[in-house]
């Protein structure tokens, strides 16, 4: 199993940034969504989620305010900012230009060896 | 941007309360409970699992403060309250820090002032870079010259320099207005000034018109003269003033900064106004002192192998027994000025740095021993969660804040130590007055203290942090005790060899303070006597002068002898001429080279009564002989065993230089043989020696008299006396009286000024090598308490412990001591030439100064072995 440890630098923010462009989110959701999408791959532990959630506010690229939860208790809904989603939108580009020429070298290799 | 800088801003100010955050993450940890729940699990073992997945609490609250802008600043700012409350809990660890780096800052920020005024302040000349001095050299002239009789040969012939001048010398001259003044009128040629790149700040610089014999007569006038006598008058130039009783017109203000390339005081320059037609004729000519501005990139040396031909052009003229020691030199303006000096500054800077080197060793130690006992307290807040980059942090803000204040402290004492060092040092230190702290020194000083504190907070905090200090019973850190070790051991080495230096300083002063001069100084009080060219224009009136003087003098109070002189032993001016031009009657002349100097002076009869030099052959001068129209000399004794080898001088016939071709020299009539006096100085070697008579005749006298009296009563009276004597004759007459011991003491004001500054750093340096050592044994005493305990408790006696503890502290010393004297045996070479009568490699002096050591080190850690003996081992047995 992936733990948090072995996303690429930078990834996890990518994923929450991309989490919260579809809805409002509080952060247990946030953590069960990306663990749902991925299929069981990635588990987003408490531990690095909040760190960056907090990193990502102080950048005032999301924001947050309290609000009732689906099982009515109170609880701290995340939502993407004007600049948040620009910066999404420049986050994918560059994650996009990088698998992509990662998968480039991959396959090479594979045809080499 | 802006709403970024506005977010940032506000989440610096408004920090996120903590309670939202475990308000939060209670939530995700319900959420987490509950999903467990439903899958079926019961709450209770939800509970548990969720707990386990969910970590530490802690370490997320402490991740998400991190990610708050500024968080850096308050953890910094934690971190020095936390260093400066640490220093004020352990006072007496902090002040040994804070003086050490004090004294090592203190000293090393002063002589880097010193120092620097002297090797590196900036010549006050348009791109200094470029002036050399040029000229000839000769072991009896080794600071460059030249004559006019070949000068104008180098300046037409020369190719490396853009432009050479040359200045003629300083004399005295005189203002004679309504307050008239003694001022210092420096000749220089009419393109001195554009040739060191300096312009008049007011009017213009001499014409070449201005600069021929008979031209009329024009000054340039210094800064200080202008401003002090002028008033700073913007209309000066072309105003008239009176030089020694001629008008001569003001044509220009010298810049403030305004120096003579060889540094003498100058309140005027004239023009040199020589001859050049007759001076090429003339041999040798006028004395004169060369300056060129080099053309662009060319070296001195360049300059000097493009200079042979002229150079063999001075040699032609030469008399023959010169040619072979006279060269020629090229040197930087600045090797020139600082001749002397520059040895004295280097060794000045390596005292200062071995100082430094023992200071920085002695923090070193003393944090590490303090890192060492706080073991315990760094294991702890490692085991709360402390990440070991946060517990360096720490460290080297605990260092920088003792070391911000030892380099405040240094600074205090820096300026406190430049003044006592401008007040001890002699006049020959140039510029040492002007020294000041400024913001170079500050720079140092503070980079310094950075540059240590960033370097002892890494060496203490690197020591590994160990979870499992907490768990062994004593912590017996003999690793990192080596590192202790070296550095006493160090710093025991570099302290030796600070003493040693001192201590050969010191015997050396002692030789030189108690060498036998050959002559009597006590109670003898002398006059410097110039006499003006306006009140005294012919030499007939300046013998009416000082022969009324003397005659005055010889019936005053307790008066017993009464002389006068041209010049004083054993040290400064006196004349000279070369022994090869020196003939006695009925004997080939000298041919091998010059001879060597031999000094001269004119003196009335009694000057051999009032210095009690003891005349071993013939009886002296006479009255009878000051009336003579003969002329006589009495001999040195080690001038008459050169020139009569055995045989009897008395009534031989010697011809001694006159200025006039030496064939023409006068015949002089030997009347006696005066022991030999100490007259090179008084470190330096003796000089054959004669002395004239000077008669009663106008051509034996000039300008200036020494005037010598000897007397029973105390000096100040006698000081009184004779300034109310002189006052008498001529009461505008300048003059300096002091003691004939005033006088001495003076010529060792130099080695005294080496030796107390040498010993200032010796004793620095062995205060803080025993500070280091002591610091460390008694520390180690403290790690080993509960050994000495158990040897106590297993019937060891305390001598055997003050061995134990002794014998530790040797194995730093020994060493160390060894090391130290094998250095100061091969770096003392370079004190040889600032010693007299004692050997760089004296066995007394580095036996001493290595028993002083040993005796201090001895004592250092004594103190704690005896602490060591009050151990009490029921206490210890108790603890283990």
């Amino acid at each position: 199993m992936a733990t948090p440890t072995d996303l690429l630098q930078g990834t996890l923010d990518l994923l929450i940034l991309q989490t919260l462009a579809l809805e409002p989110m509080h952060g247990w959701g946030i953590a069960q969504r990306i663990q749902q999408v991925s299929e069981d791959v990635l588990h987003i532990g408490q531990g690095s989620l909040y760190p960056a959630l907090y990193r990502l506010e102080y950048k005032g690229w999301i924001k947050s305010e309290w609000g009732n939860s689906e099982s009515n208790r109170r609880a701290k809904f995340y939502k993407l900012t004007a600049t948040g989603r620009k910066r999404l939108e420049a986050e994918r580009a560059s994650w996009d230009r990088l698998s992509a020429a990662i998968g480039l070298v991959l396959s090479k290799r594979m045809e080499v060896s | 941007m802006i709403v970024k800088f506005w977010t940032w801003l506000r989440y610096l100010l408004f920090r996120k309360g903590r309670q939202e955050l475990d308000d939060e993450m209670q939530f995700h940890l319900d959420e987490l409970i509950t999903t467990k729940m439903r899958a079926g699990v019961s709450e209770t073992e939800a509970r548990r699992q969720a707990l386990i997945e969910f970590g530490s609490l802690d370490a997320t609250r402490e991740g998400c403060e991190e990610q708050r802008p500024g968080w850096w600043a308050g953890m910094l700012a934690h971190d020095f309250r936390y260093a400066v409350r640490g220093s004020l809990r352990n006072p007496a660890f902090s002040i040994a820090v804070i003086v050490t780096l004090m004294l090592g800052i203190g000293s090393s920020a002063a002589v880097f002032t010193v120092v620097d005024k002297i090797l590196f302040r900036p010549l006050p000349y348009g791109d200094a870079g470029r002036l050399v001095s040029v000229g000839l050299v000769a072991p009896i002239e080794p600071q460059e010259f030249m004559l006019g009789g070949s000068y104008y040969e180098w300046q037409d012939n020369q190719k490396p320099f853009v432009a050479m001048t040359s200045e003629a010398g300083v004399e005295p001259c005189d203002l004679t207005e309504v307050n008239p003044m003694r001022l210092d009128c420096a000749s220089v040629e009419n393109n001195f000034l554009p040739t060191l790149g300096i312009t008049p700040v007011v009017g213009r610089n001499f014409l070449p018109s201005e600069d021929r014999p008979n031209a009329p007569k024009v000054a340039l006038i210094s800064y200080g003269l202008w401003r002090t006598r002028f008033n700073r008058d913007a209309s000066i130039a072309g105003k008239f003033i009176r030089i020694d009783g001629k008008a001569t017109e003001i044509v220009g203000v010298l810049p403030a900064g305004f120096e003579m390339p060889r540094l003498q005081a100058a309140d005027v320059l004239l023009p040199e106004s020589l001859d050049v037609a007759a001076q090429r004729r003339a041999d040798p000519g006028r004395p004169l002192w060369a300056f060129a501005r080099l053309k662009a990139g060319v070296t001195p040396e360049q300059a000097k192998a493009q200079l042979g031909p002229p150079f063999e052009y001075s040699l032609r003229l030469a008399p023959a027994p010169f040619r072979k020691e006279v060269h020629y030199t090229v040197r930087p303006l600045r090797d020139r000025q600082f001749h002397d000096v520059h040895r004295a500054a280097w060794i000045l800077l390596g005292l200062v740095m071995a100082v430094l080197l023992i200071a920085f060793a002695n923090v070193a130690s003393l944090l590490a021993a303090r890192r060492a006992g706080r073991e315990h307290e760094m294991a702890v807040r490692a085991a709360l969660g402390a990440s070991r980059l946060r517990l360096l942090q720490a460290t080297i803000m605990e260092s920088l804040v003792l070391s911000a204040m030892g380099a405040v402290a240094g600074v205090l004492l820096a300026t406190a130590l430049l003044r006592v060092f401008v007040a001890i040092a002699p006049g020959g230190m140039p510029f040492l007055s002007a020294a000041k702290i400024d913001g170079r020194v500050l720079f140092f000083t503070l980079s310094i203290g950075l540059l240590s504190a960033l370097g002892f907070g890494v060496i203490s905090g690197l020591g590994r942090t160990q979870a499992n200090v907490l768990t062994s019973r004593s912590a017996l850190g003999t690793r990192r005790a080596r590192l202790r070790q070296v550095l006493v051991t160090t710093q025991i080495a570099v302290s030796l060899v600070l003493l040693a230096g001192g201590a050969l300083l010191a015997r050396s002063f002692w030789n030189l303070q108690r060498q036998t001069l050959g002559m009597n100084y006590e109670n003898v009080l002398t006059a410097t006597i110039s006499l003006g060219q306006t009140a005294y224009p012919t030499a007939e009136r300046r013998m009416a002068f000082f022969e009324q003087l003397q005659r005055n003098l010889r019936w005053g109070p307790g008066v017993t002898a009464v002389a006068m002189s041209d010049s004083l032993p054993p040290g400064g001016y006196h004349r000279d001429q070369i022994y090869a031009s020196l003939r006695v009657e009925g004997q080939p002349r000298f041919a091998s080279g010059t001879g060597g100097n031999v000094a001269w002076r004119w003196v009335t009869p009694e000057y051999f009564r009032t210095l009690n030099i003891p005349l071993i052959k013939g009886s002296g001068f006479t009255d009878d002989e000051v009336a003579s129209a003969n002329r006589f000399v009495v001999l040195s004794r080690s001038l008459a065993e050169q020139m009569f080898a055995g045989e009897n001088p008395l009534g031989r016939q010697v011809h001694l230089a006159s200025g006039a071709p030496a064939d023409q020299d006068p015949a002089y009539t030997v009347v006696g043989v005066a022991e030999d006096v100490k007259n090179g100085g008084l470190a330096a070697g003796e000089e054959p020696e004669y002395y004239r008579l000077r008669r009663d005749r106008e051509e034996d006298w000039d300008r200036g008299a020494v005037v010598l009296v000897k007397s029973s009563l105390p000096a100040a009276t006698m000081e009184r006396w004779m300034r109310e004597q002189v006052a008498s004759l001529d009461p505008a007459l300048p003059l300096e009286v002091g003691t004939l011991r005033e006088r001495i003491a003076k010529l060792a004001d130099q080695p005294r000024f080496e030796m107390l500054l040498v010993g200032h750093f010796a004793f620095t340096g062995l205060v803080l090598a025993i500070i280091g050592l002591y610091g460390v044994t008694s520390f180690l005493m403290v790690q080993r308490k509960p050994e000495v305990g158990i040897r106590m408790a297993l019937g060891a006696s305390k001598r055997d412990i003050v061995r134990l503890v002794l014998a530790s502290a040797m194995r730093m010393v020994l060493p160390g001591a060894i090391a130290g004297l094998t250095l100061a045996f091969g770096l003392s070479q370079i004190l040889s030439s600032l010693l007299f009568n004692v050997g760089p490699h004296d066995a007394a002096t580095f036996c001493g100064s290595t028993l002083v050591l040993m005796a201090a080190a001895v004592i250092a850690s004594l103190i704690p072995a005896i602490a060591a003996t009050r151990v009490d081992p029921n206490s210890t047995l108790r603890v283990e």
